[in-house]
């Protein structure tokens, strides 16, 4: 009876120990994909930057200017979809996965179109005229004809966002097994 | 630090912005810029005249708004609230520290990465210890 106990006790904290090294390997694992993924930022900002800076060379800092900003009320197009995993209980550690949504049209007209068309429906040409219509809405604060270099900077900083809202998915797995590691440890 | 209502399970939010005139402006490219009816922006272009307690003021307005999911904040305007950003606990919204044109990334400073040496830290000094 007391050599089962022991047998059990065993087994129980081989399970446990099991437990940790793989919260261990997943923390590790994410630490890494985080350093990986802020390099890669790194050199995508440094290219926008560069265009950025290109742009205003050619068209005049007059014209690229914080201050040309409109303040009029204006929803972003460009935003981020939660998902908690288990029904928004915050209470609970459970990672939050984030979804980046790029270009949401910003005309009624264009909601109800693209409401009435799902997304396994509407043509990719649609979809690319759509983006471009956003797109240029943005770049026309700037005044109607830009320098091409505006243009790429645009797509630069768009691919430093998907590599964010990554690196944010990638920080919340970091933290969640940082948290575990802490408890085991406690 | 002041508490958030939860945002609702499957719900968007905006990505807030604490950075140099260029990042905010190659990010508001990319079409996250917010304005709401009240003329409040979702982003603080920081430069020379801009105060700590200003940047201080801005952390906390974007941690506790309801419609934020993201907060980028460039590292080097993190070092100058880094206790305020160091003290931040919560996983919505994502603080996530960002380089700049002029200030390039450090690991040692990033938040997230501290708590990682922290942690390797302690644990080197309890293997010491065994």
């Amino acid at each position: 009876m007391g050599e089962e106990n022991e047998a059990t006790n065993t087994q129980q904290s081989t399970t446990v120990s099991e437990e940790q090294n793989e919260t261990a390997l997943n923390f590790l694992d994410s630490v890494d994909t985080y350093l990986i993924l802020i390099e890669s930022l790194t050199s995508t900002l440094r290219q926008g930057w560069l265009e950025l800076s290109s742009a205003r060379h050619s068209m005049g800092g007059s014209r690229l200017n914080t201050v040309l900003l409109s303040l009029k009320h204006h929803s972003a197009p460009t935003t981020v979809e939660l998902d908690y995993d288990n029904a928004g209980s915050m209470t609970k550690s459970k990672s939050t996965q984030l979804t980046l949504s790029k270009w949401k049209s910003s005309d009624k007209k264009d909601s109800t179109q693209e409401s009435n068309e799902s997304e396994a429906t509407a043509s990719p040409l649609k979809t690319e005229n759509h983006l471009q219509k956003e797109r240029g809405k943005v770049l026309s604060m700037f005044g109607g004809m830009v320098s091409p270099k505006l243009r790429a900077s645009q797509l630069s900083f768009e691919t430093a966002l998907e590599t964010l809202v990554e690196i944010a998915n990638v920080r919340s797995s970091i933290l969640e097994a940082h948290r575990a590691l802490i408890l085991h440890k406690g | 630090m002041a508490t958030r209502t939860q945002m609702p399970s499957n719900s968007s939010g905006l990505i807030a912005m604490i950075a140099d005139e260029d990042t905010i402006t190659g990010f508001l490219l990319a079409g996250v810029g917010n304005v709401d009816i009240r003329r409040k922006t979702n982003y603080l272009i920081v430069d020379s005249k801009t105060t700590v307690k200003q940047i201080e003021d801005a952390f906390k307005d974007f941690t506790t708004r309801e419609d934020v999911a993201i907060v980028l904040i460039s590292q080097y305007v993190a070092n100058m609230v880094r206790f305020v950003v160091d003290s931040y606990n919560n996983p919505v919204p994502a603080i996530l520290e960002i380089p700049s044109k002029d200030h390039p990334y450090d690991p040692q400073h990033d938040s997230v990465l501290s708590r990682v040496k922290y942690l390797f830290n302690t644990e080197s000094v309890a293997g010491d210890r065994r």
